[in-house]
């Protein structure tokens, strides 16, 4: 699904490059549950984001579902990931002046699905999470646990093959962050490949793989 | 897509009613200030346009030349010119020509009023200016001797429901005028209003059939209808070289020219100022001033827009960025920038009704104008409207749009974003800019209205406090001289009267009786000149302060009519440097010989605006024009003095109105046009800083509000109030600094060319733009420290705590 070749990410700093990521070679078959790890600053985030077509790799070929997408404009990458990516992210970025609804309805409207459409499959998921008569409120009236419920919610409303999450339960108590993996897991098991960014080994012992990352480089000595 | 764009603009605008009510609030104001504007220009264009003929329509302008010199520029010049280019020219179609009459009292039965708007006028005239006849017929309702054609008002206010048509209306109980047609009232928005035509051959039968074909006597507005497709610049040549043909050998003779000029009829009302004009006309260049106020205002309120959009660009920033991440394209994200624009431009539209419905009437009354808002029917108002909304929504709106729209996700959601540094450079210029025009306004109010002051505070040269005018009577009889006298004695007797004069004059206005053709007695007549003339009584010097700087005033109780009195412009005008040189001297005036007697001072008979004229006094035994009664400085009795007075005229002159004045007041009116201009400029250069306020008042509040994190650190680590105060305070302070380096030359340079319409003016000062300008500092300061003094004192714990 995922294959990364020899991907490497640098910003100039005093007229010399400062790797970010360097060299990666990867690759993430559909299915997966990947963990990526790593003290702060080794680069797993800006791994993620590249993954998630966020940024763009300094050098190096990317591949998603055999598309190279290094080599397609923004539009057409937009198009990608609108119909296969979901992000959840660890400071859960709901939209504050949207109901918790609206929020998971909007990348619906984004990929122009009809207005009866897009109801029915906010109510399915609204009733799947248990957060119906949730739906009216606004993020800042509900809890950490139950904004990243949202969050996920949104992330997979759009029915995405592959969701990436970057220290999805870092805002979270521990008794919220278990719920959210076992989620994750469920997940898994119905099929959708997941990328997690977390510090956590327990977290971590949730995926079926863990990638150590180390100053921008894929650490295989652990 | 449409409804969710509306709902995330309507939660934004209720979240953030300061925000929202500064720029709805501040565009509301520019579009109701554009739009009052616009209509007041629109009106002020409009005049004489209903003529169904306007664009064809010309009046004959008349200048003047003596000796290769411009003498006098005519708006109404010589009745003869009409006939000569009908009859040569044939793209002429037609000529209407008209004198006015003057004050005269109209009376019927026993129903009598002054009345002033009153012309003689050709039979043509109806026809060219399209007033149909409502009663009776306007083809050939000016054709006969004693013919009278009255407004529909005039009609209601002399024989209210009778049938007004054949009956007489006698015009000072002399003449008995015969009323042949009953046409509408003149629209407020023509420069030739009327209530009442008389027949022009009735002033042909009174003043000698060489009337018809005169050309040296000023005093006649002549119009002529054009063929279809004339050229008017080619029209003119042709009339010019007519009047060569016909009369240059004349002139030559007399070292004199005349030269006319055809002004369209549109154009007349604000670019016509010359002598005799039917009535003062407006000023073009005001005109235009409040338009680039108008642009000024709403530019004004379209940067408040768009510096509190891009300031705000860091809340809207993460909202950005999730939607992009969500999949939204960069496109979606403009078109929802632009809608939340549209809807503000929108509620700013409804909100500038409500503001123009409700201020109307004051805005008359400040611009002395009659407007009423006829926005609905007018299909231009209509464009107008659309042009403002349409170009407020794009022009605030695509700036904002395309910078949230350009964010990087991912810079935005890691906080990596700069937080106060976006647009700063561009807000800041967009602050100078608003507050270069409100600096502007500003002096431009503080320069009215000290020149105001100035022309007000001038020596005049002639005393005009502690005056009552009566208007004297029009209708008199064989002993009017007589009853003059025993009216003044009456008078005089009146306690607290010191003075009565009678006089043909009174200061506060241009002098009608202008006269040409007088030189001193032996010298070349070719070397005459024009002299404005006074006629007055032996009273007159003392009672108006006039002081005699050689000779003598006429005598008393004589009838001194071979002598006259010269000012010092006149004494200088016919050729002597010394009023000593010019006694005793001898004048040619009009065939008879007049003695210099008596040399006075100038004094101001018009607004400073004009120069000393030069005046020739005359006396007259029998001036009826006005009665100027010079009270004793004690007299606070008003009421029972006029009543008095009323009570002798009754008696003295019945048949007359008595009407009055105070003469300060009457004076002052000439300054109206110029109060006016002042107040409606004071208006807007007012709304034009309070919504530059409104706008730093948005920045200051959310620059703060982004600084709360470091100046609770500062605070730590030691700083106090006046050291946040500061900090916080020069960064929107030194945009108003460079705004009024920028500003001033500019407004120097309009005040200067403004200055010029004064003959006796201020000269700038730096104090006039100093004070200005630490009047706009001291407002911006102020407005800002309600800001910061909230910022700089907050308890630095609770703003790090939030972080």
């Amino acid at each position: 699904m995922i294959e990364l070749k020899r991907i490497s990410k640098w910003v100039n700093v005093g007229g010399k490059p400062n790797f970010i990521l360097k060299d990666i070679n990867l690759e993430i078959r559909e299915g997966e549950f990947v963990s990526i790890m790593g003290p702060s600053g080794s680069g797993k985030s800006s791994l993620l984001n590249v993954i998630g077509m966020l940024d763009d790799a300094s050098e190096g070929e990317y591949y998603f579902l055999s598309q190279a997408v290094h080599t397609l404009k923004e539009k057409q990458r937009s198009q990608l990931y609108k119909q296969y990516i979901g992000f959840v992210f660890q400071a859960y970025h709901l939209i504050d002046e949207l109901t918790v609804y609206e929020n998971i309805e909007t990348p619906l409207i984004y990929q122009n699905i009809k207005s009866s459409e897009r109801q029915a499959m906010v109510a399915d998921i609204l009733d799947r999470f248990q957060i119906v008569g949730k739906k009216g409120l606004f993020p800042t009236q509900l809890s950490g646990g139950q904004q990243q419920l949202v969050g996920i919610a949104r992330a997979l409303i759009g029915k995405p093959k592959l969701l990436l999450a970057d220290e999805p339960t870092g805002n979270l108590n521990s008794k919220q962050g278990e719920e959210i993996m076992e989620l994750f897991k469920q997940l898994n098991n119905e099929g959708v490949t997941i990328i997690q960014v977390t510090h956590s080994e327990k977290n971590a012992a949730y995926g079926s793989r863990i990638i150590n990352l180390l100053d921008g480089r894929i650490d295989n000595n652990i | 897509m449409i409804a969710n764009f509306f709902t995330i603009a309507r939660r934004n605008l209720l979240s953030h009613k300061a925000f929202s009510f500064i720029n709805i609030f501040g565009l509301a104001i520019g579009i109701a200030a554009s739009l009052l504007i616009f209509q007041y220009a629109r009106y002020e264009l409009s005049y004489d346009r209903f003529q169904p003929d306007s664009g064809r329509i010309y009046r004959l302008q008349l200048d003047r030349y003596n000796n290769g010199k411009l003498s006098t520029q005519w708006a109404a010049g010589a009745a003869g010119i009409g006939p000569v280019v009908k009859e040569a020219l044939p793209e002429v179609e037609s000529f209407a020509r008209l004198r006015e009459a003057g004050t005269t009292v109209a009376s019927y039965k026993d129903r009598e009023f002054r009345e002033t708007r009153m012309y003689f006028a050709n039979d043509a005239f109806l026809s060219m200016f399209a007033y149909k006849a409502l009663a009776g017929s306007s083809a050939g309702a000016l054709k006969d001797v004693n013919a009278v054609v009255i407004t529909t008002s005039t009609a209601r206010k002399f024989f209210g429901t009778e049938d007004p048509i054949g009956k007489t209306i006698s015009m000072n109980k002399s003449v008995d005028y015969k009323i042949t047609a009953v046409v509408p009232d003149p629209p407020p928005n023509t420069h030739l209003k009327f209530d009442f035509l008389l027949s022009w051959p009735t002033l042909v039968k009174r003043a000698g059939p060489d009337l018809e074909t005169q050309m040296n006597w000023d005093a006649f507005l002549t119009y002529i209808l054009v063929r279809p497709g004339t050229d008017p610049a080619l029209l003119e040549k042709k009339i010019n070289s007519t009047v060569q043909a016909k009369f240059g050998a004349e002139m030559r003779a007399e070292h004199s020219n005349m030269i006319f000029h055809l002004q369209a009829l549109p154009d007349i009302h604000l670019y016509s100022h010359y002598m005799f004009e039917a009535e003062v006309n407006g000023d073009g260049k005001a005109v235009y001033f409040l338009l680039a106020i108008a642009v000024f205002i709403i530019v004004i309120a379209w940067i408040n827009y768009i510096n509190l959009a891009t300031a705000r660009s860091i809340n809207r920033a993460k909202e950005v960025g999730i939607r992009k991440v969500l999949g939204s394209i960069r496109r979606q994200l403009i078109g929802q920038f632009l809608f939340e624009s549209l809807l503000i431009n929108g509620l700013a539209v409804i909100l500038a009704f409500l503001l123009i419905l409700s201020c109307l009437p004051l805005f008359n009354y400040i611009t002395g104008k009659e407007l009423h808002f006829s926005l609905l029917k007018d299909p231009v108002s209509w464009l107008i409207l659309a042009m403002l909304f349409i170009t407020g929504t794009f022009l605030s709106g695509l700036y904002p749009a395309f910078v949230l729209s350009s964010f990087k996700p991912i810079a935005v959601l890691k906080g990596k974003l700069s937080k106060t540094g976006h647009g700063a450079f561009l807000r800041q210029s967009l602050v100078i800019i608003q507050f270069a025009a409100s600096l502007i306004l500003m002096v431009g109010t503080f320069s009215v209205y000290q020149q105001l002051h100035f022309m007000q505070r001038q020596d005049l040269g002639v005393q005009i406090n502690q005056t009552l005018v009566l208007k004297g009577p029009g209708v008199l009889d064989s002993t009017y001289t007589n009853k003059l006298n025993a009216f003044k004695t009456e008078m005089l007797r009146l306690p607290g009267v010191r003075q009565l004069s009678a006089s043909t004059e009174v200061p506060g206005g241009k002098v009608g009786w202008n006269a040409g053709g007088i030189h001193l007695v032996g010298s070349d007549p070719t070397q005459s000149n024009q002299y404005r003339i006074i006629g007055i009584d032996n009273n007159f010097l003392d009672a108006f302060g006039l002081r005699l700087l050689k000779g003598r005033n006429f005598y008393t109780g004589l009838v001194d009519s071979q002598a006259v009195l010269f000012n010092e412009a006149a004494i200088k005008k016919i050729g002597f440097n010394h009023p000593e040189d010019a006694l005793n001297k001898k004048i040619e005036f009009w065939g008879k010989q007049y003695t210099i007697v008596g040399v006075v001072s100038n004094h101001h008979q018009e607004s400073l605006k004009q120069d000393y004229d030069a005046h020739i006094f005359r006396y007259f035994s029998d001036a009826n024009a006005y009665y100027s009664l010079k009270l004793t400085a004690d007299n606070n009795n008003w009421p029972d003095l006029i009543t008095s007075v009323r009570q002798q005229w009754k008696t003295f002159f019945p048949g007359n109105p008595f009407e009055y004045f105070f003469l300060d007041e009457h004076f002052a009116e000439q300054y109206k046009a110029d109060r006016q201009f002042g107040q409606t400029f004071g208006l807007f250069a007012g709304l034009a800083i309070f919504v530059s306020c409104l706008g730093l008042l948005g920045l200051a509040a959310f620059v703060t509000s982004q600084r709360t994190k470091e100046i609770g650190i500062r605070k730590i680590v030691g700083a106090n109030l006046p050291n946040i105060l500061l900090l916080l305070t020069k960064d929107f302070i030194r945009p108003v600094l460079i705004s009024f380096l920028i500003a001033t030359p500019v407004t120097y340079y309009l005040l200067q060319k403004w200055l010029e319409n004064y003959t006796f003016r201020i000269s700038p000062t730096p104090w006039m733009f100093v004070l200005p300008a630490l009047l706009i500092l001291m407002i911006a300061l102020l407005t800002i420290s309600t800001q910061t003094l909230k910022a700089a004192s907050a308890n630095p714990a609770k703003s790090l705590r939030s972080e």
